[in-house]
């Protein structure tokens, strides 16, 4: 955990009430501005009687200057949701931003620092829809994702891309984001969506951390397997081929010589092998030119409504997930962070935040 | 060990171990036992993170106890700025931040692993005591085990190990 970061804070917050680095050592009594530099970039600590001074002349709280468990002026969320409000929205978003800072905090401490070079996808907004399907089987081939690609993803993006994937308990509406930061980069998926919207979101995320740079996605964007924007339908079509890839689909024969009355029970049943939504598979074998767009049109929607299944199997993943719970672990066992605090944290008693660790997997540092 | 004369400044997670194992009364009798106002709070139902809560009434605790300190932003900042990248719990810091404004000499009792690695940092390690200890040198033996983090002989191997982790071990 870096130590500068009441320094960073200090200048984010100066920046915010636009004062310059002369206002504020006028402001603190210093005689120049060197000393507000200093404090900025870390050169020199900040005192108790500073940091005071800081809360009472810039109107914050002590936490905000001294949580390391806080986002301040740092980190782009971009949101997959429906009909959720901004406030809502932006009330969630600072909730998963104290998770992700503290991963960020923690990790490096416990010997699990972010790879320090990024992936990315040499997609551009202007490249066809094509050439991001393409994109799309090629990371499924070169990441071995196998015959069921979604039961592999969160591993291989974990494991090979380094991105923290958490599962989350969400706002109804919110589908998940992809988050960067300058040194990690995180997907959050609401895990209660049913699981092949889950996977489809995991698939679109990463498309938008691996062409962050060339396309940043917009803060919220609506969460939906088809439409949008060009970034977001380039980003449709990279996770369905990356879920559905063509070798795959291939191997369930010939979807044209199927009957219009048999297709949607065939679309549930390759949906569920698959783990995705039987609709999402539909307009990839449009993609692909499988399907007739009138054909896949003939299918109504309540046909493939939960891949066909009256209730939908409450299979839920477990909280955050293992790498996140290790981090977690690690640092209350080494004594870097209190298990109430590590519960506060995660909005658990020490008890269930014991049970979380040992769902997991992970054992358990919690021995109050 | 002889029993320490001076004041005792316990922690949440201390108290609610002590009242779980009805050695509450014990340890007042023993000692000046002291603590802070959100230290307090985190004993009511609804903050002490705990599944299955203990109900202490809150003027009863405050009357049992020698003294319960308020603690103002200056004094948390002391241990914002001397260990930043400690994250404790409010109660916590609370706590620290209290006893590094005293002079006597007061031990901390506190079983957190993350609590105990900033009193090692700051040059404290001796005073940090076990809740066993405490029991023990007041002639208590509580009817039912203390868990294993409020022991002495866990106190002496987290401290060894948090003493060298913090690179203090060396010459």
């Amino acid at each position: 955990m870096t130590t500068n970061f009441i320094g960073a804070r200090i200048k984010a917050l100066r920046e915010e009430r636009r004062l310059s680095q002369d206002d504020l050592a006028r402001l603190f009594g210093f005689k120049d501005r060197q000393t507000v530099s200093a404090i900025e970039t870390g050169e020199r600590r900040v005192t108790a009687e500073e940091l005071v001074l800081a809360v009472e002349k810039l109107g914050a709280s002590l936490e905000y200057f001294t949580d390391p468990f806080m986002l301040v002026g740092e980190g782009r969320f971009s949101w997959r949701q429906t009909d959720v409000g901004p406030q809502k929205l932006s009330a969630y978003e600072r909730s998963a931003g104290r998770w992700i800072a503290a991963f960020r905090a923690i990790a490096p401490q416990v010997g699990r620092s972010a790879p320090l070079l990024r992936r990315s996808l040499g997609i551009t907004r202007h490249q066809r829809f094509e050439e991001a399907m393409e994109a799309g089987e090629r990371f499924v081939a070169e990441f071995r994702l196998g015959d069921v690609p979604a039961m592999r993803l969160v591993e291989v993006m974990e494991r090979e891309l380094g991105i923290l994937v958490l599962m989350v308990d969400a706002f109804q509406g919110i589908s998940g984001a992809a988050c960067r930061l300058p040194e990690l980069d995180v997907v959050v998926i609401n895990r209660h969506e049913v699981e092949g919207r889950r996977h489809f979101d995991l698939a679109h995320e990463l498309f938008h951390i691996l062409t962050w740079d060339a396309m940043p996605p917009e803060h919220s964007e609506e969460a939906r397997e088809t439409g949008g924007n060009r970034v977001e339908q380039l980003a449709n079509n990279f996770a369905s081929a990356v879920l559905m890839p063509k070798p795959v689909l291939d191997r369930y024969g010939d979807w044209s010589a199927i009957g219009v009355g048999d297709l949607a029970s065939r679309l549930n049943v390759v949906a569920n092998e698959l783990q995705v939504t039987a609709s999402a598979l539909k307009w990839r074998l449009v993609a692909m030119d499988r399907l007739k767009p009138a054909i896949a049109r003939s299918v109504p929607d309540a046909a493939l409504r939960n891949n066909g299944r009256d209730a939908v199997p409450a299979a839920v993943p477990a909280l955050f997930s293992k790498p996140f719970m290790e981090v977690i672990g690690l640092a209350v066992d080494e004594g870097r962070v209190s298990a109430r605090r590590a519960g506060a944290l995660l909005d658990l008693t020490v008890d269930d935040l014991a049970d979380l660790f040992t769902t997991h997997g992970v054992s358990s540092p919690v021995e109050l | 060990m002889a029993r320490h004369q001076g004041p005792v400044l316990i922690d949440t997670n201390a108290i609610l171990e002590c009242f779980r194992v009805g050695s509450w009364r014990a340890l007042l009798n023993g000692y000046s036992v002291e603590t802070v106002e959100e230290c307090v709070t985190e004993t009511q139902t609804g903050f002490q993170r705990r599944r299955a809560e203990l109900q202490i009434d809150a003027a009863q605790l405050v009357a049992s106890l020698k003294a319960v300190h308020p603690v103002e932003d200056a004094q948390r900042a002391v241990v914002a700025v001397r260990a930043p990248d400690i994250a404790l719990d409010v109660g916590e810091r609370s706590l620290w931040a209290h006893a590094l404004t005293r002079s006597d000499v007061w031990v901390l009792c506190g079983p957190d692993k993350a609590s105990m690695r900033f009193g090692v940092r700051l040059g404290l390690k001796d005073r940090l005591i076990a809740l066993e200890a405490l029991l023990d040198d007041a002639g208590h033996r509580p009817k039912e085990a203390l868990k294993l983090a409020y022991t002495t002989k866990w106190l002496e191997k987290v401290l060894g190990e948090l003493f060298i982790s913090e690179g203090l071990g060396r010459s």
